[in-house]
């Protein structure tokens, strides 16, 4: 029986990393996700193994996860957690395809750079750039035997100078150029870091509190991209979701 | 292997053509002939002295639905094809700005709302992109009140549905138009009259243009009048030749002809794609716009045209300012 390929899927119980699992685990992959809370993430874990999209005819897609699910509740700045996330992949058989979706934004509302409280900027550098480099280290050494792939999720604030998003931005800049001389120095696996653009996501929400957010596209919009990238072993690089998406998609004016 | 080339986007149409140029019939027309594998280029009011007395020309009389449709939670619906049991087949598309993208998600069971008190029932997924379900109400008089006519962003703003309809339009049913008929008007049709060409009508109900990407395809609803059947049958009989107008023709037509291209009446759905592997057995022409790269489409054009021909075809269009997509200008590929 071949195993089916392992991913790890770092915040995994909601917004973009849910829609990437789904997306992985109807591409065949099993799953080790993670996320800070709990219930959220149990929840997830079960709608992932059974799927609200179970089909039930004329599906020609599986909506459920064929391979395993495993949910392991935590927080990825915590070295234990860590260590129970490879833990996991390995007895799953070892992961090839570690995603590092995980992040915070900081303080909210955002403030500028000025007044940003230095333990909340400590905090957006500590979850967004030292405890995905420090996972992505863990695994390693199972990712370049798989011959495998890192796929970190950045953000267009990295290179882009947006007032209030200072704290987010510097530390997806430091990820990113983690990822740069990663790519540079693992010739056995690919690094990709894909700004997704804006998403209708808690974290989006976090940083536009109180405001309608509703016109951002759903995170399962843009997982056709992703996928094409790890099906397609594209090269080490950045990419934009949006670039990604399979040839022949029209984009459309919205109905008024 | 199909054609392939990159298409920029001034090689688009972004407006109806009587918007940049004179009329609807304003178009450029490329005609290449199989045999002599030669390429010309004339304007699409040219059309009459380039087919003989005899031949036939086959429209597709399907109107153009409004099948657009904002739903609750930043979804767009398009309404793409009616299936055999009432239910649609539809496309969920996701905000992205003001514009809308493929939206990856739904799950069967879900129910959307929809404006003026419908509810859509998503019942299973039917291919990649598209979806089976139904609506709480008739779907097409639904649409004529509520729905807008599909536009791709390369059209830049929106246009009165009229601009949505060919000269031959009557029942409505098509989530977008058949093109390749556009350019006709009254005047050119009495020219073709006059010249002793004849123009027969068929359906079929064209769904979304997923056929343009790299997709699965999907059944789209046609039919073949009997009249229809036998005027094709006579005009082969007779020598002349079958154009169709547009490649949504040529998939009705060859879904009701037999192994020897005897065409029958015929009425259903159709799942047939044509190839150069499948051929052409009852057409010996066909009138179409301008395709995007690697589409399915090309594929059917290439049952008609060599593959080294088509290729010319494709370069002396992008090299000569062809414009591609609905309001753009069109091929005629003769034996």
């Amino acid at each position: 029986m071949k195993n089916s390929p392992v991913a790890v899927i770092t915040g995994g119980s909601r917004g973009l990393g849910y829609a990437l699992a789904r997306a992985l685990a109807c591409a065949g992959y099993s799953l080790v996700i993670d996320g800070r809370d709990e219930a959220a993430l149990r929840a997830a874990a079960a709608t992932l193994t059974t799927g609200p999209g179970t089909g039930t005819s004329a599906a020609r897609e599986p909506a459920g996860a064929d391979g395993p699910v495993i949910a392991l509740p935590g927080d990825i700045a915590d070295p234990a957690h860590r260590a129970e996330l490879r833990a996991a992949a390995v007895a799953l058989g070892g992961a090839s395809l570690l995603v590092n979706n995980a992040g915070t934004l900081g303080a909210s509302p955002l403030p500028a750079l000025a007044d940003y409280p230095v333990d909340a900027l400590r905090d957006a550098l500590e979850v967004n750039v030292l405890a995905p480099v420090a996972l992505t280290q863990l695994l390693l050494p199972d990712l370049r035997r798989a011959g495998g792939a890192v796929l970190c999720v950045t953000s267009d604030a990295a290179v882009e100078a947006y007032a209030g998003w200072g704290g987010y931005g510097a530390a997806k800049a430091a990820l990113e150029q983690a990822c740069n001389v990663l790519a540079a120095e693992e010739s056995a696996v690919r690094v990709w870091w894909v700004d997704p653009g804006d998403l209708r996501t808690d974290l989006h929400q976090q940083a536009f509190p109180g405001e309608d957010i509703s016109d951002r596209p759903l995170p399962a919009a843009v997982t056709p991209g992703f996928l094409r990238l790890i099906s397609e072993r594209m090269p080490s690089g950045r990419y934009r979701a949006a670039e990604l998406m399979p040839a022949g998609t029209r984009v459309s004016e919205a109905p008024a | 292997m199909t054609v392939d080339f990159a298409l920029p986007a001034a090689r688009e149409a972004h407006e109806p053509p009587e918007a940049r140029s004179s009329g609807r019939d304003d178009v450029a027309l490329m005609v290449s002939r199989r045999r002599a594998a030669q390429i010309s280029h004339h304007a699409f009011a040219d059309l009459p002295g380039l087919l003989l007395p005899g031949d036939l020309i086959l429209v597709n009389t399907s109107g153009t639905l409004p099948a657009a449709v904002a739903a609750g939670g930043g979804l767009t619906v398009h309404f793409s094809t009616a299936m055999p049991d009432g239910d649609w087949l539809i496309e969920l598309r996701a905000a992205h700005g003001s514009t809308t993208i493929p939206h990856g998600g739904g799950a069967p069971g879900q129910r959307l709302d929809l404006p003026g008190g419908a509810r859509l029932l998503l019942t299973a997924r039917f291919t990649a992109r598209l979806w089976r379900a139904r609506l709480s109400t008739a779907v097409v008089p639904y649409l004529l009140r509520h729905g807008v006519p599909i536009r791709y962003s390369y059209v830049q703003r929106s246009w009165p549905a009229q601009a949505y309809q060919t000269v031959f339009a009557g029942r409505p049913g098509s989530a977008e138009m058949p093109s390749a008929s556009r350019p006709f008007t009254p005047q050119i049709v009495t020219r073709l009259v006059a010249r002793g060409i004849t123009i027969a009508p068929l359906t079929l109900h064209t769904g979304v243009s997923s056929l343009e990407g790299d997709e699965d395809p999907y059944p789209e609803y046609y039919e073949v009048p009997p009249m229809t059947a036998r005027l094709v049958n006579l005009t082969r009989r007779s020598g002349g030749r079958v154009i169709a107008a547009g490649t949504t023709v040529v998939r009705a037509l060859e879904s009701a002809a037999g192994p020897d291209g005897t065409v029958t009446a015929a009425a259903g759905w159709t799942e047939l794609v044509v190839t150069p592997g499948t051929g052409v057995r009852a057409i010996d022409g066909l009138l179409t716009g301008l395709h995007e790269p690697r589409s399915s489409h090309l594929q059917m054009l290439a049952a008609f045209a060599a593959e080294d021909l088509l290729t010319r075809c494709y370069a002396a269009a992008l090299d000569r300012g062809y414009l591609w997509h609905e309001f753009g200008d069109v091929h005629l590929l003769l034996p």
